[in-house]
C-alpha cells in the first residue's frame, strides 16, 4: 500500500476511512484481491476488462470473446449464462470446464449478474467464476475410496463363500464321524483364511506409503527362491518354469522383501494365464534377470499363457481389477507397481492375445549409501 | 426317485460345499467345473435343475446358459444363479432365482423346493 498515486489524497484520513476512501477510488484493487475470476463482458459477449487472477491464467483479455478465451466448445456454449442474462436482466449461474493459458483443465462454477449504467441501462454482464477443480479432485477421490471398498466388499463375499463351505463340509464330516471329509473341510477353510490374510495383507500395502527397506543382495538368489517357491505348484498344472539369469549381476540395492514380492505377484499371473489357456498344450514361463544400459536391475517373467486383450490393456494396473471372478483380488499388479514407484522404477508389460505375455520391472541402479538406517534415497 | 441337481461352478471347493449341501438336503447331484463340460453332463444325467456360478472365466457361465436356453430339450429346466458381483445376473434372462454369495443355505433350499420340489 501506499503508492504514489494514492499517496497524497488520503493523508489526513485514519486507517479505516482511508481503507474505504481508496476502495470507493479504486474498486479495481478490490477485485484484483479476490480470489476468483472476475470479468465484464459486453453484448457481443467480448471480454472487455478482467482482474488480475483472470489475467494471470488467461492473458490479457484483448476484447476476445469467452468461448475464445476459455477454449469452450460449442456444447458448452449453449445454455450460456452470458448470453441468459443480457436476455432477462438476471443473475445465472452453471459449471464449466475452462482451458487456461498453458492448457490446464479448470473446472469453475460461473455466476452471470447483469451490469447497469446509471440510467438502468443494460451494459453488459459481470462474470464471477470460482476455481472449484480441487473440489472435483477431491469427488473423484472420494468415488475410487467407493469403488476401492465395494470391490474390497465383493472379495470378502467370496472368501465367506468359501469359509462357508469348509465349515459346512467340516461339520457334516463330525456328524458322519469322517475324518477324510474332515481333512478336506479343514483344508477349504484354511485356503480361504489364507486368501483373506493375503487380502488385507494387500489392502494395508495399498494403503500407505512405505519407505523401501533397501539391502545389499544377490538378486538371482531372489529369483532362485521365488522359483522354488512355484516350481511344485507349477509342475501340477504341468506349467514349465525356466530361469535365464545374467551371471554377472552380484550386488545390488533392492529391498528384498519388496522385490519377492514383485516377483510372486508376477508369476501367479504367469501361472493363472498359462491355466486359462486353451489353445496350447505345453506352457512355459521364465524368469530373466538383466543389467540395464544405465546399470538398473531388469527382471522379466514370460508367459506363453492366454494374453491380455486389448480391451483389458489399459486397465490391468487398476486396483481391484480382476478378469478371474473368484480367484483374484485384482490387487496384485496394483501391489507390484506401488513397489516398483517405491523404488523409482517402473512396471511395463508387451502382450499378443492367446499368444503370451512379458511383464518388465526395472529397478533403477541405487548406491550403497541408501541401505544405510536413516539415509536419504 | 430323488430329483438331480446339476452344480457348475469352477471352483472344486465351492462344487464340493454345494453337492454335499444339496445331497445331505436329499438331492441327487451331478456337476461340471465348466461351460462346454456343463454342455455334456446336462445330455448325459438330465438334471431336473441347474445352479450356475456366473463369474466363471471366459463367460462361459453365460455361453452355457444361452446354449442350453437355445435347446428345446433343455430350455425349461430351471436355473438358479450363484453370483458375487450384483447385478452379473443380468446377463442370463430369465433365471429362476438369484443368490449372491456367501450363500443362505436355507432360502436357497427353499428356491429349490419351490422350484422342483
Ligand atoms: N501374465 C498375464 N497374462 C494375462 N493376463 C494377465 C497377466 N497378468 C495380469 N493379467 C491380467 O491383469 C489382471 C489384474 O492382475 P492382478 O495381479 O492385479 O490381479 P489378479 O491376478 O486378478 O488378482 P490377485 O493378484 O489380486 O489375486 C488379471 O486379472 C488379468 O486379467
Ligand atoms: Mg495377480
Amino acid at each position: 500500500m501506499g503508492g504514489s498515486v494514492y499517496g497524497s489524497p488520503f493523508k489526513m484520513l485514519g486507517a479505516a476511512d482511508k481503507m474505504l476512501d481508496m476502495a470507493n477510488f479504486d474498486w479495481r484493487r478490490l477485485l484484483d484481491a479476490l480470489p476468483c475470476y472476475v470479468t465484464l463482458q459486453d453484448p457481443e459477449l467480448r471480454v472487455i476488462w478482467s482482474n488480475s487472477v483472470h489475467r494471470r491464467d488467461f492473458g490479457e483479455p484483448k476484447e476476445r470473446a469467452c468461448a475464445r478465451i476459455y477454449k469452450l466448445s460449442k456444447s458448452q456454449c449453449v445454455d450460456c449464462i452470458v448470453k441468459k442474462t443480457l436476455e432477462d436482466g438476471e443473475g445465472h449461474s452453471r459449471e464449466l470446464q475452462l482451458t487456461s493459458k498453458n492448457g490446464q483443465r479448470l473446472n469453475v462454477i460461473a455466476h452471470s449478474a447483469p451490469f447497469y449504467d446509471g440510467a438502468n441501462q443494460l451494459l453488459g454482464v459481470v462474470v464471477t467464476k470460482v476455481n472449484i477443480t480441487s473440489v472435483k479432485e477431491m469427488q473423484k477421490q472420494l468415488i475410487m475410496v467407493g469403488q476401492t471398498v465395494a470391490g474390497m466388499a465383493h472379495s470378502i463375499k467370496n472368501i465367506m463363500m468359501g469359509l462357508d463351505g469348509g465349515i459346512y463340509i467340516v461339520n457334516s464330516g463330525i456328524k458322519d464321524n469322517d475324518q477324510s471329509e474332515i481333512k478336506d473341510g479343514w483344508e477349504i477353510v484354511l485356503l480361504n483364511f489364507e486368501k483373506l490374510s493375503r487380502l488385507v495383507k494387500d489392502i494395508l500395502y495399498c494403503s500407505r506409503e512405505r519407505e523401501p527397506n533397501y539391502k545389499l543382495i544377490n538378486p538371482n538368489l531372489v529369483v532362485t527362491d521365488v522359483y522354488n517357491l512355484f516350481k511344485d505348484l507349477a509342475d501340477r498344472y504341468s506349467i514349465e518354469i525356466s530361469l535365464d539369469l545374467d551371471s554377472g549381476l552380484k550386488y545390488v540395492v533392492i529391498d528384498p522383501d519388496g522385490l519377492h514380492t514383485v516377483l510372486a505377484n508376477l508369476v501367479t499371473n504367469a501361472m493363472d494365464a498359462c491355466k486359462m489357456d486353451l489353445w496350447k498344450d505345453t506352457h512355459l514361463i521364465e524368469i530373466r534377470t538383466k543389467t540395464g544400459d544405465d546399470g538398473s536391475t531388469i527382471f522379466e517373467v514370460a508367459d506363453n499363457g492366454m494374453g491380455i486383450d486389448k480391451e483389458l490393456k489399459h486397465h490391468v494396473f487398476e486396483e481391484f481389477f480382476t478378469s478371474k471372478g473368484d480367484k483374484g483380488t485384482g490387487l496384485g499388479l496394483m501391489v507390484t507397481q506401488k513397489i516398483l514407484k517405491e523404488h523409482g522404477g517402473e512396471i511395463t508389460f508387451r502382450s499378443r492375445p492367446s499368444h503370451g505375455t512379458t511383464f518388465v520391472a526395472t529397478f533403477p541402479k541405487r548406491s550403497v549409501e541408501d541401505t544405510k538406517p536413516g539415509g536419504e534415497s | 426317485m430323488p430329483k438331480k441337481i446339476l452344480v457348475v461352478d469352477d471352483e472344486p471347493h465351492l462344487v464340493k460345499y454345494m453337492t454335499a449341501f444339496l445331497e445331505d438336503s436329499g438331492y441327487e447331484t451331478c456337476s461340471a467345473s465348466n461351460g462346454e463340460e456343463a454342455l455334456e453332463v446336462l445330455k448325459r444325467e438330465n438334471p431336473d435343475l441347474v445352479t450356475l456360478d456366473l463369474q466363471m472365466p471366459n463367460e462361459t457361465g453365460t455361453r452355457f446358459y444361452r446354449n442350453k436356453t437355445k435347446n428345446k430339450l433343455y430350455k425349461d429346466i430351471p436355473v438358479i444363479v450363484v453370483s458375487g458381483l450384483p447385478g452379473r445376473h443380468l446377463a442370463v434372462s430369465q433365471p429362476f432365482a438369484v443368490f449372491e454369495k456367501p450363500v443362505d443355505r436355507d432360502a436357497l433350499l427353499e428356491a429349490i423346493k419351490k422350484a422342483i420340489g
